[in-house]
């Protein structure tokens, strides 16, 4: 364990009893990218801010190169761990070199001065991040990008043996992102020690030696990318589908989520809607993975539309026709084939009553009783209002709420970890 | 920018030599106007020069000389803690006005006089108006520190609201003292530069010398403070242990600043903005041509105060407060334009 330049022993840290980070025991060696990746709120910022001795841990120690932090000064810290923040802004006109050689103060004792090696040793590093030239320019009147990289290379004229990175790249392009996260890996090449969060696990991937993956403050993976960037593990980290594979040009492996329904086959629900009525229920039984079906609707009306774009099954009239008995006969095959129906709020009259006769066919029947702000159930004739009747004897009326919630409870198998209802 | 920061101090430095025989030769009483040169080069060894008549040596040194030294002394104080106040909170608006450090100031030293306690004693003022200076500057600070961590807005809501309730009392404390003038309300509310003798001079440049002196070995921990208290502390600074200690230094030195012309506005904010925007923000150039160029703001303020309709003097505050407002104003307009990110 000589080779490792930063070591955590049962690290925590609690604010207001909440736990962040929980029992970390990790090592990092000379020559390593670790990527410290994870979903928002993992504890990735607090890790790195513990590690760079920006915070004070609740229990368990960091040792740098050996050494408690604890009971290091910070002078002494600054010389041996860099620490980039996410963190550009400034309010004041300092120029570009004027930023660069605040990176020599843990060097510099109070009445030194900066060298000319001091100056030539930040000019040539901001020539390594690509911005020569910008010496005098003012830090300010730079792109976020650029200030990112000059903040980046402030820390490397720190010239330390550990970098601690945090988000380095969040406001650059792919560009940029690759010189930066390159530049990583170059430093790591010296026999330094390099630890940086990255949001996208496709970079982290790439570039890194090793991945570590939090989750609500623990690791629950560490170890070479390919090891860490595993389906089932990030499933259930980043509660999404995702595809691990292996990139055409690169070899190294892209993460893709996929869409949340895919593959789904669930139970059937048929929803009877118009005058953009069955709208919002189609959004929401789309996204909970139920197998869908409408109408009778007529063209153009927006639940018409929307079931058309996204590709549910649906009989459709022409715009302001009648719908006959022939429509009806056709589409009860998706009502009676549907598991439930649902007969939402809209006006009822001669032109769509048979939309009734067609609820009257479900397998079990829903009959939404309308909310505050949807469209009322009018009646333009006795029969259309003596038909509902019928209906509404021999099937449950529930509100938009009640359904959603009992739809939810029984969702369609192979959907547990996903949706906002989990 | 080297040369130009080399040469805004040498020019700075001679214009306040200048500044120096000019203040001292204008007033009220027409004196010859080479007097003070005569006077000077005559103290400083060339004998064969001509002292002036009595009369006008005793206005000059007993009169014109010290009310021009505390004019430069509190004027270099005021503007290196703006200077500083700005770097520790990252804001380009902070001051000692605004974080209620000068509403302290005065307060402790309206006690002073109200109390009596300031005939008791020749440190009474001072010390008084040092301690209230403290004191407010400590409230504001704890009562916008949460965890560790102090927030910039809540900082100057913080500051108003003190400076508000602070200036209230000292008007209060004026309204039902003994002695009270319309006089001294307006040097406690305004500040003023009338009637200073040597008496303040020698009180107050032992604190206020070595404080700017101090403050300015502290031009880098600034820098870095700009940068975030993170970065800075990831530099290797102890953040929290230099944010109290130039608070308190500032605090201090704005005091005792207070303690001999009151308690002067503007001068902390408009003089560091404008070197900065002339010389950038490296405090390690910023402070010493703040102190040269707040030197500078307050002698010639005072003389166009005091020269405008004499023997009629207009108040060096009210003069700061009429060139200071239109800068403020112009400086927000210009941070809106460059949509900086100003006070957050």
């Amino acid at each position: 364990m000589t080779d490792a330049l930063v070591r955590t022993q049962r690290l925590w840290w609690k604010i207001g009893g909440a736990t962040i980070v929980e029992n970390i025991d990790i090592s990092v060696s000379r020559g390593e990218l670790v990527g410290v990746i994870g979903p928002n709120g993992a504890g990735k910022t607090t890790l790195l801010r513990l590690l760079a001795g920006l915070l004070v841990p609740s229990e368990g120690a960091v040792f740098l190169d050996g050494r408690n932090l604890a009971v290091m000064d910070a002078r002494s810290r600054a010389r041996k761990l860099a620490f980039m923040s996410q963190e550009t802004a400034q309010n004041f006109p300092f120029t570009v070199m004027e930023i660069l050689l605040m990176g020599r103060y843990p060097h510099l004792g109070r009445f030194e001065r900066e060298t000319a090696e001091d100056h030539e040793k930040a000019r040539r590093t901001l020539s390594y991040v690509g911005l020569s030239g910008l010496e005098n320019r003012g830090f300010g009147e730079l792109s976020g990008g650029e200030r990112q990289l000059v903040l980046f290379a402030k820390a490397l004229v720190q010239d330390t043996e550990t970098l601690v990175l945090d988000e380095p790249s969040s406001n650059l392009d792919i560009r940029h992102q690759d010189r930066i996260f390159s530049m990583a890996q170059e430093l790591a090449g010296e026999k330094r020690a390099v630890l940086t969060s990255v949001h996208n696990l496709g970079v982290a991937a790439q570039y890194c030696s090793r991945l570590l993956l939090l989750e609500t403050g623990r690791v629950a993976a560490d170890g070479r990318p390919e090891e860490v960037l595993r389906s089932e593990i990030l499933d259930r980290v980043y509660a999404v589908h995702t595809l691990v594979s292996p990139s055409m040009a690169t070899g190294s492996l892209t993460v893709t989520v996929l869409p949340s329904r895919a593959g789904v086959t669930g139970a059937r629900v048929h929803l009877i809607g118009g005058a953009g009525s069955a709208v919002n229920i189609t959004r929401e039984l789309h996204r909970l993975g139920y197998v869908l079906s409408g109408g009778i609707a007529h063209e153009h009306d927006s639940d018409e539309r929307l079931w058309r774009n996204l590709g549910i099954a649906c009989t459709r009239v022409g715009a302001f026709s009648r719908i006959d008995n022939e429509e009806v006969l056709k589409a009860a095959r998706m009502v009676e084939s549907a598991d439930i129906t649902v007969l939402c709020s809209f006006p009822i009259g001669p032109g769509n009553q048979r939309n009734l006769n067609l609820a009257a066919r479900a397998r079990r029947l829903i009959v939404l009783a309308p909310g505050p702000g949807d469209v009322p159930r009018t009646f333009f004739s006795d029969e259309g209002r003596a038909i509902f009747e019928n209906l509404c004897g021999n099937s449950n009326v529930m509100t938009y709420e009640e359904l959603i919630s009992e739809l939810s409870r029984m969702k369609p198998a192979g959907k547990e970890s996903s949706g906002p209802a989990s | 920018m080297k040369k130009r920061k080399a040469f805004t101090i040498l020019v700075l430095s001679l214009l306040l030599v200048a500044a120096l025989v000019v203040a001292v030769g204008i007033g009220a009483v027409r004196v010859a106007p080479l007097s003070f040169t005569r006077y000077l080069l005559h103290q400083l060894g060339f004998r064969s020069v001509a002292l002036p008549d009595q009369q006008d040596i005793t206005i000059i040194v007993f009169l014109r000389l010290p009310r021009v030294l505390a004019a430069m002394l509190v004027g270099a104080s005021l503007a290196v803690c703006g200077v500083v106040m700005q770097g520790l909170f990252r804001n380009p608006m902070a001051s000692p006005e605004i974080l209620g450090i000068s509403a302290g100031g005065s307060l402790g030293a309206v006690t002073a006089i109200t109390s009596g306690f300031a005939s008791v004693s020749l440190f009474g003022l001072p010390l008084l108006t040092v301690v209230g200076a403290l004191l407010s500057s400590t409230l504001v600070y704890f009562l916008s520190t949460s965890r560790g961590t102090t927030s910039l807005l809540f900082i100057i809501i913080a500051g108003m609201a003190i400076s508000s309730l602070l200036n209230g009392l000292t008007s209060a404390l004026l309204l039902i003292s003994r002695e009270y003038q319309v006089s001294q309300f307006l040097f406690w509310t305004m500040g003023g530069l009338d009637g200073r003798t040597w008496q303040h001079i020698f009180f107050a440049a032992p604190v206020l010398i070595p404080g700017i002196i101090v403050l300015g070995l502290f031009s880098r921990e600034l820098n870095l403070f700009t940068l975030g208290e993170e970065s800075a502390s990831s530099l290797g600074m102890r953040v929290e242990r230099t944010k109290r200690l130039l608070l308190a230094l500032s605090a201090v030195i704005t005091g005792m600043a207070i303690s001999v012309a009151g308690p002067i506005g503007f001068v902390g904010l408009l003089v560091p903005h404008f070197f900065r925007f002339l010389i950038g923000a490296d405090h390690r150039t910023l402070i010493p041509a703040s102190a040269l160029g707040g030197a500078l703001f307050l002698t010639v303020c005072d003389l166009v105060g005091r020269s405008i309709a004499p023997p009629l003097e207009v108040r060096v505050g009210i003069i700061t407060a009429i060139l200071g407002s239109p800068y403020l104003l112009s400086l927000i307009v210009r941070i809106q334009r460059r949509s900086v990110r100003g006070i957050q």
